[in-house]
């Protein structure tokens, strides 16, 4: 086949303009996909790590809201081996659905904030949070949302928190909450919670099996006083994104629609190639060509156009990706746009089938057609 | 004998009318013959030649080239049989426009097992023999009309094939770049041994051939009566 190369490449450049035009749409498809798949492996990624990390939940709740469990389980849970810390937390947000203004309070025990998470002050003092009972640190995205400033007082509900400091994180979907002291949150008016938490953080060792402890923390408390559910924070994450998640299948889906359109768009210039050229591969033909080969040609014409697209479109989307480090934010958690080696591989491994499906009808009608009806065309 | 067609009938289906261009046809060709096919246009002088080529199947009769009875082969055994024992010489010389000369005699070598240094000196050879090496490099917009169908000439040579198939091969030239033509076709015919089959409708054309042959109403008539083994009415309406 190597031998015909020189044939295949000067016939794609004989129609440069419209080799060039399906590339172009080819690419621009693979783009898409690349983003939309980008979504989906941020996701992914999102209930996979954290695995070292559990929550525990009161069992058969889903909103924070409604999850109250013994703040005193901390000490039970803490003895079970394998568990390194516990952070019982108290969660109130305004908005338990998916949307793109949910503020979200954590009440953690005030001095232990700085240890389970990794964040920097941009503003405020430690000490500030610390000492004062109704202070909160926000994270760099709430407080550009909200254009809340150092000293701000401001008010969800009942909630009435004034700001002692704004974080960053390294963890982007982090910056969308806003830290308390946990007794604070317990003591709000209307709210008889002190005493319970919506939920215990659980950092386990790294060397422990997740699964083992979340099931071992479960069955402590199965009958009483209440039930608890434990799993990983991804998973749980994860479950608590359930509508954003059908979202992200959606877009999926128009993921899969650009591919189609993409075969379509090959398939429609692989059958103009062949209209042009059925003098030409009857002549081929006569000289001895078989069937076979002729179709091997115009199906690799259209694989070398489908996977030129692809090369572009894949690498032109993961160079966005990577420079852009777009996410998109709902509830509790953050997705990131998350680009990969996996999910460019996905890209070019489609290209190369979209070429496939493409060429393949072209093809056979390229190889089967009549020798002398095509020596008699003009 | 090279080639033997036997009982050969081809008829096709126009709407609701039925064209016969070749009924009940009988043809020897020897080896190293020069034979010229005239007629009329439309009489089926091409239908004829294209059986011959092994580009078209007959309604029935048989052909057999070199003891091998081609009217039996496959679409794809036929192909490979093509590409080893036929040569075509098109009216249009049908280059393809995307290759240089040299590329376009190289063409059907690609399709045999032959080495790189083995299809560059047949391609010089065919060249040589067309008088174009100079011209190797040359697109066939590059070149004028004697000279595409001289590299035409070389491409349909340059595998040596069994027999060389030439479809009214002057009818595009003027009367000099013609005689041009039919003089390298009578030399490859009378140095290097080709057989050469030739359809023309231009009588000077045809004098060039070791034998005339004509085609009227599907029946071939010798015009220099030599081996022409034409049916008998008897047989045929029997
Ligand atoms: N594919 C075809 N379908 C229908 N009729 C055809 C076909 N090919 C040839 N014919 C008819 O067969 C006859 C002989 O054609 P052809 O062999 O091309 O004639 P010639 O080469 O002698 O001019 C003509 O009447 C032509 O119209
Ligand atoms: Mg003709």
């Amino acid at each position: 086949m190597l031998k015909f190369a020189p044939y295949l490449l000067k016939t794609l450049w004989r129609h440069r303009a419209r080799t060039m035009l399906t590339v172009s749409g080819s690419a621009v498809a693979l783009f898409v996909f690349c983003f939309v798949g980008s979504v989906q492996h941020g996701l992914d990624s999102l209930t996979s790590q954290s695995e070292s990390t559990l929550i525990v939940f009161q069992a058969n709740k889903f909103c924070p809201a409604t999850s109250h469990l013994p703040q005193d389980y901390d000490q039970i849970i803490s003895k079970i081996d394998g568990v390194r810390d516990i952070v019982p937390i108290q969660v109130f947000t305004n908005n338990c659905r998916a949307s793109l203004d949910v503020v979200v309070f954590y009440g953690v025990p005030a001095a232990k904030v700085r240890t389970i998470r990794d964040f920097t002050l941009v503003e405020g003092s430690w000490s500030e949070f610390e000492n004062s009972q109704d202070a909160g640190i926000v994270g760099e995205t709430v407080a550009r949302r909200r254009n809340l400033k150092l000293g701000t007082k401001f008010s969800v509900g009942d909630v009435k928190v004034t700001v002692a400091g704004i974080f960053k994180s390294s963890n982007k979907s982090e910056e969308d909450y806003v830290y308390t002291h946990l007794d604070f949150l317990q003591r709000t008016p209307g709210m008889d919670l002190v005493g319970t938490v919506t939920q215990h953080e659980v950092i386990l060792d790294s060397s422990v099996d997740p699964n083992a402890i979340a099931r071992k923390i479960d069955d402590r408390f199965r009958g009483g006083p209440v039930e608890t559910d434990t799993r990983t924070k991804g998973v749980f994450q994860a479950s608590s994104l359930a509508d954003l998640v059908e979202l992200i299948e959606l877009s999926h889906y128009l993921g899969y629609a650009c591919v189609g359109l993409m075969t379509m768009l090959i398939s429609t210039t692989t059958f103009m190639a062949v209209q042009d050229r059925i003098k030409e591969h009857a002549v081929l033909q006569t000289l001895g060509f078989s069937g076979y080969l002729v179709f091997g040609l115009v199906l690799a014409e259209s694989v070398l156009i489908s996977v030129g697209g692809g090369v572009v479109g894949t690498g032109l989307a993961m160079l966005t990706l990577a420079g852009s480090g777009l996410s998109v934010g709902a509830e509790a958690v953050t997705i990131a746009f998350t680009p990969s080696v996996k999910l460019a591989m996905a890209s070019l491994t489609g290209s190369l089938a979209v070429g496939i499906a493409a060429g393949l009808f072209p093809s056979i009608a390229a190889a089967q057609s009549n020798i002398v009806d095509g020596l008699r065309q003009a | 004998m090279l080639i033997e067609i036997r009982n050969l009938t081809k008829t096709f289906q126009k709407g609701d009318e039925i064209i016969t261009p070749l009924r009940n046809v009988d043809l020897d060709i020897d080896e190293r013959e020069f034979v010229s096919l005239m007629g009329p246009s439309g009489t089926g002088k091409s239908t004829l030649l294209n059986q011959i080529a092994g580009i078209d199947k007959p309604t029935s009769g048989t052909i057999t080239v070199n003891g091998t009875e081609v009217t039996r082969l496959s679409r794809t055994r036929l192909a490979k049989w093509r590409a080893a024992n036929v040569g075509y010489i098109f009216q249009t010389h049908n280059l393809i426009p995307v290759l240089t000369a040299y590329e376009n005699v190289e063409l059907p070598l690609l399709l045999l097992p032959f080495s790189r240094a083995e299809r560059q000196r047949r391609v010089q050879i065919a060249l040589e023999a067309v008088e174009l090496l100079d011209r190797a490099s040359h697109y066939p917009r590059q070149l004028s009309g004697g000279q595409e169908q001289r590299v035409g000439i070389a491409r349909a040579i340059v595998t040596d094939p069994t027999i060389v198939v030439a479809d009214e091969p002057t009818g595009d030239l003027d009367s000099t770049t013609s005689a041009l033509i039919l003089e390298l076709l009578q030399r490859l015919n009378s140095q290097l041994g080709t057989t050469l089959l030739m359809v023309t409708h231009d009588t000077d054309a045809a004098m060039v051939a070791g034998r005339q042959l004509r085609l009227d109403d599907g029946r071939l008539i010798a015009d220099s009566a030599t081996r022409l083994t034409e049916k008998k009415d008897e047989s045929r309406s029997a």
